[in-house]
């Protein structure tokens, strides 16, 4: 374990040693003994991509040092080395950790046996690396391409044009037929009002029975056609010419009725061309009109979610100051326990010494040990001896073909080894110089029980969730281990790494149990919310930086984006840390990784919303308050009854009224989609649940 | 599920008799379930809606008599126009006075009619029992016509409340027989479309086999139909008597899905418009707005002006079924056609992710 976990400390700090001081990189020299033997391993496989970066110099210089034995010398002379310009050496080294561990005879031995090997492979390498720099630039111009057309922003300006078209052609059709109703209707009471006198003056003598009896026959057909008119002519009741319902804002509202399903028929279509264009109108409009709104409702929920655990949760915590770092560098501990565990899986005989180990780890943790992780790394040498067999026997087809055969080529794979390395590696600037001064297995113990923590804190939070707690956990842990495993596997045999791979899945981790109770019994403090989500982030935002010079941080992002697209909606947990991998082994995600806002929020907000809006047009419209409510109900729910509509008694400004209620229903809608998106998750899954027993309940019976 | 669907390829006969049996007896009940539970909550929403706004007379009754009331006092003010008002009676100026009257009568009558809602001039009651069940379904359709609407306080409480627990309900009635019929509907179009003596039979199987996304095996049986008759024969009696394909995984095409849409739009607006009188552009429309969930609600059953009560209690019903019906339909229209899409897309990102892998390893084997 600490093997690996070393030598990603190292792989981690070596980006941030070159660009930091050197008296910081020097402090982590003291840890002689992994140190200078990752030096031939991890240059080694990799020779290609320095060579392609352009800074083949320190290769020369550090070279085939076959530096085992000149450990210190080595340690200090590789910081400063891999400095500014080489970060990207430091980086590869992190690569490549769990070999690079192995002890300094063997390793020294190991390095004779490869070291004519790397150059055959450097130049494909490099050659591949330029083709995919070639791809990625594809990819990235298809990908803006893409995303430019299909992102929120013009997908919103394609909902408004389409509004704004549909209110365009409404108009035009209704209006002339609105008017010739309303004349009709001018037409039909001076007809009454002839007829009366024809009566009248038909008439010779006129009796007040009779003239009133046939007066009021003709007022009752008169009604009928008003009430005619009213129904299926849609006349509104006045005769004013100007003031017509199918305005141009009059049909940008009715377009906005219509597709989002709402449906007041308030204003409805009367001609027959209308009723057409109404119905094709919202064949294309409504899935438009969804396809908006769940894109909206997806970037609400992420904003809120983001907001919610960033800021409430930050100000909730009450030294976020002094707790982050500890997590971070347990997430690096994280990001390099993979390679040790996979070693470790290579043998049963080593993870029962790692159970032990991992035992001794908690007690030397709790002392204040410090050495305790050398003596197992020197316990675990032979084992090293037995990897890399595989190594070489495997390097030339497995591993590179392994590396190509990743669905993101070799850049992909590299990025989540890479990655969040460098991104843990980098917030310790500010806060780990002093901790990582007395020696650098310090940290490596220090920072696994800040991992365990932080992972037990996750485990807790998925039961608080709800969730079945090894789905959490062993999604989280597994799509945690299955993104660093990538690099390890790549020299491996395919095999060996796809059954390695299967165990993590299968059995829990050996040493998980007391580890997580001490932790749980010592640091259960608040707080990893906001840490582990700090840390989610730092996994995140380096990345481009770290390809940037090929663009392929860029393309990274591209086709973590791509791929999410089309495995499944479930995956951004996944895609954040393994999803390259997942993507290319199509496996189901680890959903450890979202944060569920409570349910209780997202409901408060919805009502809130109602009754803020039952108080907007309660004062605006002077309706009651609760039919205010009721009409907010009635139009969030889409239902739409139309007894309540906006903008039917304000004459005067009829249209700040229509823009008024349009604004607050789409945005209402939009809430009400991101509201969903939020919980919809627990509430699936509770309800899923709540459905499988029911239907065990009732298959049983039948069984029987 | 999924899984037990997949491993019960792989079991004897009688074991996957057994289990499909099961699976169907409880499917059965799940399904008779909601539907029942759906109508079961449609009934209780109608007698309480019945029992809360049928309270409240002043609706119809009301409007009628305010009707009736206008009309007298126009008519008689129309008498004292003609009798004492203007002593000559000229024409011109009769007229204008009974234009002027005509006109106040005509906007109190609109009135009327606007402020006590829409449901003018009808005969019935409104709240009837047909009436608030098709008012409880359109709520938890979210249909909402709005030709009927609750007019008390508790009515809209009661509403609300109504449609909260309702409409969750109904979309798990969607989903759920739209899933049984989806699949119902594919069991069908295996047995009847895809069988042996139809032309382009077995390009539809190969089409079969490439959405399995197992490229050889769709290979495989290409080799097989184009080594003969034999192949084929043997591949069909597998097929038949072995059940060895799920029907389950044959696609139906978006063309057909349309097409049932579009007939039973169809099928509905001719059914209505000889019910109601409408046109048959009309029944459409209203079948349209109806079923995409819209419901202007300016035609509805039942509203042909002082038409009869028991023909309106009659289409009241008449368009529920017709509603819950076609919503299933359409729900499973829904699931088949996006079987679809998601297979062709998928196929599509296979290809694009295949031909760049293909290239870049060819890069790197070049070298």
């Amino acid at each position: 374990m600490s093997g690996g976990s070393v030598g990603a400390v190292a792989g981690g700090r070596g980006p941030r040693a070159g660009r930091g001081p050197l008296s910081r990189s020097r402090s982590f020299d003291p840890d002689p003994d992994m140190h200078p033997d990752m030096h031939p391993d991890m240059r080694q496989p990799y020779p290609g991509h320095m060579g392609h970066l352009g800074h083949p110099g320190p290769y020369g210089s550090l070279g085939p040092p076959g530096a085992g034995p000149g450990m210190a010398a080595a340690g200090a002379g590789y910081a400063p080395a891999y400095g500014p310009p080489y970060g990207y050496g430091g980086y590869r080294g992190g690569y490549d950790p769990g070999y690079a561990g192995g002890g300094p005879g063997y390793a020294y031995q190991h390095h004779q046996q490869l070291v004519h090997r790397p150059n055959a492979n450097a130049l494909a390498v490099g050659h591949a690396e330029s083709e995919r720099s070639k791809c990625g630039m594809f990819w990235r111009y298809v990908w803006k391409l893409s995303s430019c057309l299909c992102s929120h922003v013009t997908l919103v300006s394609l909902v408004v044009a389409y509004c704004l078209l549909g209110a365009m052609t409404f108009e035009m059709l209704e209006k002339d037929h609105e008017v010739e109703v309303k004349k009709n209707v001018t037409l039909r009471r001076s007809n009454v009002t002839q007829w009366l006198w024809t009566m009248t003056s038909d008439t010779a003598v006129l009796h007040q029975e009779n003239w009133t009896h046939s007066a009021i026959e003709r007022l009752k057909l008169f009604e009928k056609e008003l009430v005619w008119a009213m129904r299926s002519q849609g006349w509104d009741g006045s005769e004013d010419l100007k003031l017509v319902q199918w305005t141009f804002a009059g049909a940008l509202f009715y377009s906005i009725i219509v597709i989002t399903t709402i449906g007041y028929g308030h204003i409805a279509p009367k001609t027959h061309i209308g009723k057409v264009v109404t119905i094709f109108y919202a064949i294309l409009g409504i899935p438009l009109m969804l396809l908006c709104l769940s894109n909206i409702g997806d970037v609400m929920a992420q904003s809120f979610r983001f907001l919610y655990w960033r800021v409430c949760c930050y100000v909730c915590t009450r030294k976020p100051q002094p707790q982050s770092p500890q997590p971070r560098r347990g997430t690096r501990i994280a990001r390099s326990r993979p390679a040790s565990s996979r070693s470790r899986l290579a043998s049963t005989r080593r993870s029962g010494r790692v159970s032990t180990r991992s035992a001794d780890a908690v007690l030397h943790s709790v002392h204040g040990v410090v050495r305790a992780s050398h003596s197992d790394t020197e316990c675990r040498y032979p084992d090293e001896d037995h990897d890399v067999g595989y190594r070489d026997g495997g390097y030339r087809d497995a591993g590179y073909r392994d590396y190509r055969g990743a669905s993101l080529g070799p850049p992909m794979t590299a990025a989540p080894m890479a990655a969040p390395r460098y991104a843990d590696a980098e917030p310790r600037l500010p806060g780990g110089g002093g901790a990582g001064g007395p020696g650098g297995p310090g940290p490596v113990l220090y920072n696994k029980y800040a991992l365990d923590r932080e992972e037990s804190g996750r485990a807790r939070e998925g039961q608080r969730r709800l969730r079945a707690q090894s789905v959490g956990r062993e999604g989280g842990r597994e799509g945690r281990r299955r993104g660093p495993s990538v690099g390890p596997g790549g020299s491996l045999p395919r095999q060996h790494r796809l059954a390695e791979r299967h165990d993590f899945e299968r059995g829990p981790p050996v040493r998980g149990p007391p580890v997580r109770d001490s932790l749980k019994s010592s640091q259960r403090s608040s707080g990893y919310g906001s840490a582990s989500h700090r840390r989610h982030h730092s996994e995140l935002a380096p990345s481009p930086r770290i390809m940037s010079p090929m663009g392929f941080g860029i393309n990274r992002n591209l086709f973590r984006a791509v791929h999410g697209v089309d495995d499944g909606l479930g995956m951004d947990a996944d895609l954040e840390l393994g999803g390259w991998e997942a993507a290319s082994s199509a496996g189901p995600g680890g959903p450890g990784q979202i944060r569920p806002v409570p349910i209780w929020l997202c409901v408060f907000l919805v009502v809130s919303y109602i009754f803020g809006g039952a108080f907007l047009f309660s004062n605006w419209e002077k309706w009651h308050f609760l039919d205010s409510a009721y009409f907010c109900f009635i139009t969030l729910t889409t239902i739409g009854f139309g007894d309540f509509v906006p903008a039917q008694r304000v004459e005067s400004n009829a249209e700040v009224s229509i823009a008024l209620c349009s604004l607050y229903l789409l945005f209402g809608i939009a809430l009400l989609a991101m509201s969903f998106n939020l919980v919809q998750e627990e509430v699936i899954s509770s309800v899923r649940a709540v459905a499988r027993r029911l239907g065990i309940i009732k298959a049983e019976p039948e069984d029987d | 599920m999924e899984r037990k669907r997949s491993s019960r390829r792989h079991k004897p006969l009688g074991e996957k008799i057994k289990d499909s049996l099961r699976h169907f007896v409880a499917f059965m009940f799940s399904n008779v379930g909601i539907i029942g539970l759906v109508v079961g909550y449609t009934i209780v929403g109608a007698l309480l809606f019945q029992h809360i706004e049928g309270k409240n007379p002043k609706s119809v009754t009301k409007k009628t008599e305010d009707a009736d009331r206008l009309r007298n006092a126009t008519a008689d003010r129309l008498w004292n126009v003609t009798c004492c008002f203007i002593i000559p009676l000229e024409e011109d100026v009769w007229i204008k006075e009974a234009n002027k009257l005509i006109e106040e009568y005509q906007k109190d009558f609109v009135r009327t009619m606007k402020g006590a809602g829409s449901d003018s001039g009808k005969s019935t009651d409104n709240w009837s029992f047909s009436g608030a069940f098709l008012y409880s379904l359109t709520v938890i359709t979210t249909i909402g016509y709005g030709n009927v609407t609750p007019r008390s306080e508790w009515g809209k409480i009661t509403t609300v409340v109504y449609a909260i627990i309702g409409m969750p309900l109904f979309l798990l009635y969607l989903s759920n027989i739209g899933d049984i019929l989806a699949k119902s509907f594919k069991w069908t179009y295996a047995k009847l479309w895809l069988c042996k003596g139809c032309p382009g039979a077995r390009r539809r199987r190969l089409a079969r086999a490439m959405q399995h996304g197992n490229m050889s095996e769709a290979e495989e049986e290409e080799d097989e139909v184009d080594d003969g008759e034999e192949a084929d024969d043997e591949t069909n009696s597998s097929s038949e008597s072995g059940d060895t394909y799920d029907p389950q995984t044959v696609t139906v095409p978006v063309t057909l899905c349309l097409a049932i849409m579009v007939g039973y739009v169809c099928g509905g607006a001719v059914l209505f418009s000889k019910w109601e009188d409408w046109d048959t552009l009309d029944g459409s429309y209203f079948c349209f707005i109806s079923l995409s969930t819209i419901g202007f609600g300016d035609i509805v059953p039942g509203s042909s002006v002082y038409s009869d009560g028991d023909g309106i209690e009659m289409s009241f019903i008449f368009c529920s079924m017709y509603l819950m019906m076609g919503m299933a339909l359409i729900a499973m229209c829904f699931n088949l056609m996006q079987e679809e899409v998601i297979h062709k897309i998928r196929s599509c990102v296979r290809t694009i992710r295949y031909v760049t892998r293909c290239n870049r390893r060819r890069a790197a084997a070049a070298t």
